[in-house]
C-alpha cells in the first residue's frame, strides 16, 4: 500500500516481539492481497480480469469491494475505488503528477464509475461492466489492515496499542497505562509542528487527507494528489479532512470523501453519534477556514483564533 | 466430482490410471477464468490445521471458481471462528480428523496445513478415506513419512499436490525452462538463502499452548529452519537439476535464542548431487541482507531468483569462444567507440524475467487453481507426490546431517534405485 506501518503497543517486552512480527505479517498478508503497485495482488488480477469476465475471489475481498461501493452510493461518488485510470492520468500512481491532455482526461473519465462494478454476492464475483476499470484501494485499504491487526491483537490479549500507518490513519486499541485514550494530534496545515486539534481515541478510529504532503505545481498552480472522481480533477479549496469514527476502514472512507465534498457537502457524510466526527480545513492556505461536525469546540475554536491571528 | 467412496471402490480392483506429466499453467488461469461450474464440477475442501497457513491457503481455495469449504478440523478450539470469518460463514468443525473424514460426506479434496510431524498421519488418513491432498510443505517428516504417502496415493487412487508453490510461479517456471535449455551453460552451483531477522516466535496466549503454537521450535514435530524455508529451495535445486541429492553435509546450532527452542536457529548445508553440483542451504534468523534468494551459477551466467521475480546475467565472453558465423559472414562493424553503460548485465541489474501479463499471477492461487484443474481433468498434479519425496526427504536427510553435524549418504537410507526411479 506504499506506505510505513507503525505500531505503538503496551506488553511485556518477552512477547511484545512475537505480537510485532505477529501484526506486520497481518500487515504484509494484506498489502500483498490489496495493493496495486504488486502484479501478483488479488486487486491487480481482478484489475485485469474482471473487465474481460466475472472473477471469483475471496470472501474477505469481496467484503472490501462491497462495503466500498455501498460508500461510493451513500456519498453519491464522492469516495470511488474506481479512480485508477484518474489517478494514472494525473501522474499520482508511482510518479509526482502532471497535467493530463484534455483526450487523456476523457478517456480516464469514462472509465472511472463506481456504478461500473458489478458484485454478485451468490457467486462471490466482481465484474467491470465496461473495459479500461481500474480499482484503486489506497485510500481505504490501510484502514482495513489496521482494523485487522487491531481485531488479531485483541485477539492475542492485548488491550493497548496505537496502530498508525503513514501518519494519515490511526487505529487505537484501549489507552496506554495512565491515560484515557491514545492522543493523537491533528495538524495546522498551514505550519505542520503546530497542532490544530489535539484528540483522544480510545477503541476509535482516525484518519486525516490533507493537500499539502504530496502535490504538484503547474503555472503557479498546485494540485494535490486527491482527485474528485466526479468531476476528474484535482480537489481545490481543501487543506484538510480528518474524521473521527470506530473503524479505520471508515474513517478512511469518511475522510478522503469528506476532502472531496468539502464543507458544503460533509454534513450529509457523517451520523451524530458521540464516537463520530469531522474537522475541515478550507480555503486558501495563507487564510484557512475551520469547521468541524460533532467535533471538540475548544480545538477547534483554538484553530479559528489561530487562523484569525487572535492572540 | 466422483463419488469419493464409490472411486475408493473402484480403485480397490484396480490401479487409477495416471495421467503422464503435469499441468500447465495456462490450465490453472482457464480454471481461475471459469465463467460458471456445473454442480459436478464443484470441488468440496475439508481442511485439517486452519492455522495461519491453513487460513492462507483457504483464502486462495476460495479464489477458484467452484470451491467450497466443506468442513474444518483443529484441535486449538479459537481456529473455527478464524476459518468460519475466511470462508464468511460457518462451516462444520470437527477437533478430530478421523470424526472429519468419517462424517463429512461430501468432501473431495483435504487442505492438509498441520505441523509437519502430523503430515503423514493426516495425509494418509485423508487419501485412504477417498479424498484428493493438498499437502503443504514439507510432504513429510521422516523417510518413512514419506514413502507412507507415496503408497497412500498409489493405493487410493488420489491425486497429491504438495505445497511447494514456486513450481506454479511464472517467473520461476520460465527462468527453470531457460536454465534447462542452457542459456547459463552448465550448471555447477545453487546457492540459496532465506535470512529473516526475528525469533521465529509467534505471540501465546497461554504458556500451555507453547509446544502447539510454536511447534516449529520443537523437534518433535518440526524440521525447523531447513524444512519450514529451505524446503522452497530445494525443491527449485532438485528441478533446476532434475535430479536429487546423493549426499548431504550439514551444519548449524541455537546459539543466539537460547530461550527452549529445540530447532536450530541458524543452518547451513551443502548437498552434492550425483551430477557433482553442488546445492548450499544458508538460513539465518538475525539478518534479513540477503533475505529469500536462490542463486544459480551456471558456466555461461546466473540466474537470481526471489520471491517476486528474477534476473538472468551473463559471464563475459571467454577468449575462446567460437567466431560468431555472422563475423565470418557480414565482418566486423566499426563506428564511433562504444558506450558501456547500461550495457553491461553482469554488473548491472541483470536482465529481467518478464511475464506476459495474461500469466502473472500469485503462486499461491496458482497452485491452488492448478490443483482444482487437476481433479476436474484427472491429470497428475505438476508438485506431486514424486516431487514432494524428493524434497521432503533431502530435507530429513539434511536434518540428520545437521544435527549430527556430519555427513549422510542418500543410499544409507533410501533404497537402491528409489532415487533413481523418483527422480526425473
Amino acid at each position: 500500500m506504499g506506505t510505513d506501518f507503525e505500531i505503538w503497543l503496551v506488553a511485556d517486552s518477552s512477547p511484545a516481539g512475537e505480537l510485532f512480527e505477529f501484526a506486520f505479517a497481518e500487515i504484509d498478508r494484506i498489502d500483498a492481497s490489496l495493493s496495486s503497485y504488486r502484479a501478483t495482488s488479488e486487486i491487480s488480477r481482478i484489475n485485469r480480469q474482471a473487465p474481460v469476465e466475472p472473477v471469483t475471489t475471496d470472501p474477505e475481498t469481496f467484503g472490501i469491494l462491497r462495503r466500498s461501493l455501498e460508500y461510493s452510493a451513500r456519498t453519491a461518488g464522492a469516495f470511488d475505488i474506481t479512480v485508477g485510470q484518474l489517478m494514472r492520468a494525473w501522474g499520482f500512481f508511482r510518479d509526482q503528477g502532471r497535467y493530463p491532455t484534455d483526450a487523456e482526461l476523457e478517456r480516464a473519465r469514462k472509465r472511472t464509475g463506481w456504478e461500473q462494478v458489478e458484485l454478485d454476492p451468490g457467486r462471490r464475483t466482481v465484474r467491470f461492466r465496461r473495459s479500461g476499470i481500474l480499482l484503486d484501494l489506497g485510500a481505504s485499504g490501510k484502514g482495513y489492515a489496521l482494523d485487522r491487526v487491531a481485531a488479531l491483537l485483541r485477539a492475542s490479549g492485548v488491550d493497548a496499542v496505537l496502530l498508525g500507518a503513514g501518519q494519515s490513519t490511526y487505529v487505537a486499541v484501549g489507552s496506554p497505562p495512565g491515560a484515557m485514550a491514545w492522543r493523537v494530534n491533528v495538524p495546522d496545515p498551514n505550519d505542520r509542528s503546530l497542532t490544530a486539534s489535539s484528540i483522544g481515541l480510545c477503541d476509535a478510529a482516525l484518519s486525516t487527507s490533507g493537500s499539502y504532503e504530496k502535490f504538484f505545481a503547474i503555472g503557479g498552480k498546485t494540485y494535490c494528489h486527491i482527485v474528485d472522481p466526479r468531476t476528474g480533477r484535482p480537489v481545490t479549496g481543501m487543506l484538510q479532512a480528518t474524521a473521527r469514527v470506530c473503524s479505520g476502514e471508515e474513517s478512511d472512507m469518511l475522510a478522503t470523501a469528506a476532502f472531496v465534498t468539502g464543507t458544503a457537502g460533509a454534513a450529509d457524510l457523517i451520523d451524530e453519534g458521540p464516537d463520530r466526527g469531522l474537522m475541515l480545513v478550507t480555503g486558501d492556505p495563507a487564510n484557512p477556514e475551520v469547521g468541524g461536525l460533532s467535533w471538540p469546540d475548544t480545538a477547534v475554536a483554538e484553530l479559528r483564533q489561530e487562523a484569525r491571528g487572535d492572540d | 466430482m466422483i463419488d469419493r467412496r464409490a472411486f475408493v471402490k473402484a480403485a480397490s480392483t484396480g490401479a487409477a490410471v495416471l495421467g503422464a506429466g503435469g499441468l500447465s499453467l495456462e490450465a490453472a488461469a482457464r480454471t481461475l477464468r471459469q465463467r460458471a461450474t456445473a454442480p459436478s464440477d464443484e470441488v468440496v475442501v475439508g481442511v485439517i490445521g486452519p492455522g495461519s497457513r491453513g487460513k492462507y491457503m483457504m483464502r486462495q481455495m476460495l479464489r477458484v471458481p467452484g470451491v467450497r469449504i466443506g468442513a474444518v478440523c483443529d484441535v486449538y478450539e479459537p481456529r473455527f471462528a478464524e476459518a468460519n470469518e475466511v470462508v464468511g460463514h460457518a462451516v462444520p468443525a470437527f477437533s478430530d480428523y478421523r470424526r472429519m473424514l468419517d462424517e463429512t460426506d461430501d468432501l473431495d479434496a483435504v487442505l492438509v496445513a498441520t505441523p509437519l510431524g502430523l503430515h503423514a498421519d493426516h495425509v494418509v488418513a485423508a487419501l485412504d478415506s477417498g479424498c484428493h491432498v493438498y499437502g503443504e510443505k514439507a510432504m513429510g517428516f521422516t523417510v518413512a513419512d514419506c514413502d507412507a504417502i507415496t503408497e497412500a496415493v498409489g493405493r487410493s487412487g488420489r491425486r497429491f499436490q504438495v505445497g511447494q508453490q514456486y513450481r506454479y510461479a511464472p517467473w520461476y517456471r520460465q527462468a527453470v525452462r531457460r536454465i534447462q535449455e542452457g542459456e547459463i551453460g552448465e550448471v555447477t552451483h545453487i546457492y540459496a538463502y532465506w535470512h529473516r531477522n526475528y525469533n521465529w516466535r509467534r505471540p501465546v496466549p497461554d504458556p500451555s499452548l507453547e509446544r502447539l503454537i510454536n511447534w516449529r521450535l520443537y523437534r518433535e514435530n518440526s524440521g525447523g529452519l531447513l524444512a519450514e524455508l529451505g524446503s522452497h529451495h530445494l525443491d527449485v535445486a532438485n528441478w533446476i537439476l532434475g535430479e536429487m541429492p546423493a549426499r548431504v553435509i550439514g551444519n548449524g546450532g541455537i546459539d543466539f535464542y537460547r530461550d527452549g527452542r529445540e530447532t536450530f536457529d541458524n543452518v547451513q548445508a551443502i548437498y552434492t548431487y550425483p551430477s557433482g553440483a553442488k546445492f548450499m542451504f544458508s538460513s539465518l534468523i538475525g539478518n534479513q541482507r540477503t533475505g529469500f534468494q536462490i542463486v544459480v551459477y551456471g558456466t555461461g551466467g546466473t540466474v537470481e531468483l526471489t520471491l517476486e521475480d528474477g534476473h538472468f546475467f551473463y559471464e563475459p565472453a571467454r577468449d575462446n569462444s567460437a567466431v560468431p558465423e555472422e563475423l565470418l559472414a557480414a565482418g566486423a562493424p566499426t563506428g564511433a567507440s562504444l558506450s558501456t553503460s547500461g550495457d553491461m548485465p553482469y554488473r548491472g541489474p541483470g536482465k529481467l524475467i518478464e511475464v506476459p501479463e495474461d500469466e502473472v499471477g500469485d503462486p499461491n492461487l496458482l497452485a491452488a487453481a492448478s490443483f482444482v484443474e487437476s481433479l476436474r481433468s484427472d491429470t497428475r498434479p505438476f508438485a506431486d507426490e514424486r516431487v514432494g519425496w524428493e524434497t521432503a526427504v533431502s530435507i530429513a536427510l539434511g536434518n540428520a546431517a545437521a544435527y549430527e553435524g556430519d555427513r549422510v549418504d542418500f543410499t544409507d537410507h533410501v533404497a537402491a534405485g528409489e532415487t533413481d526411479e523418483t527422480a526425473r
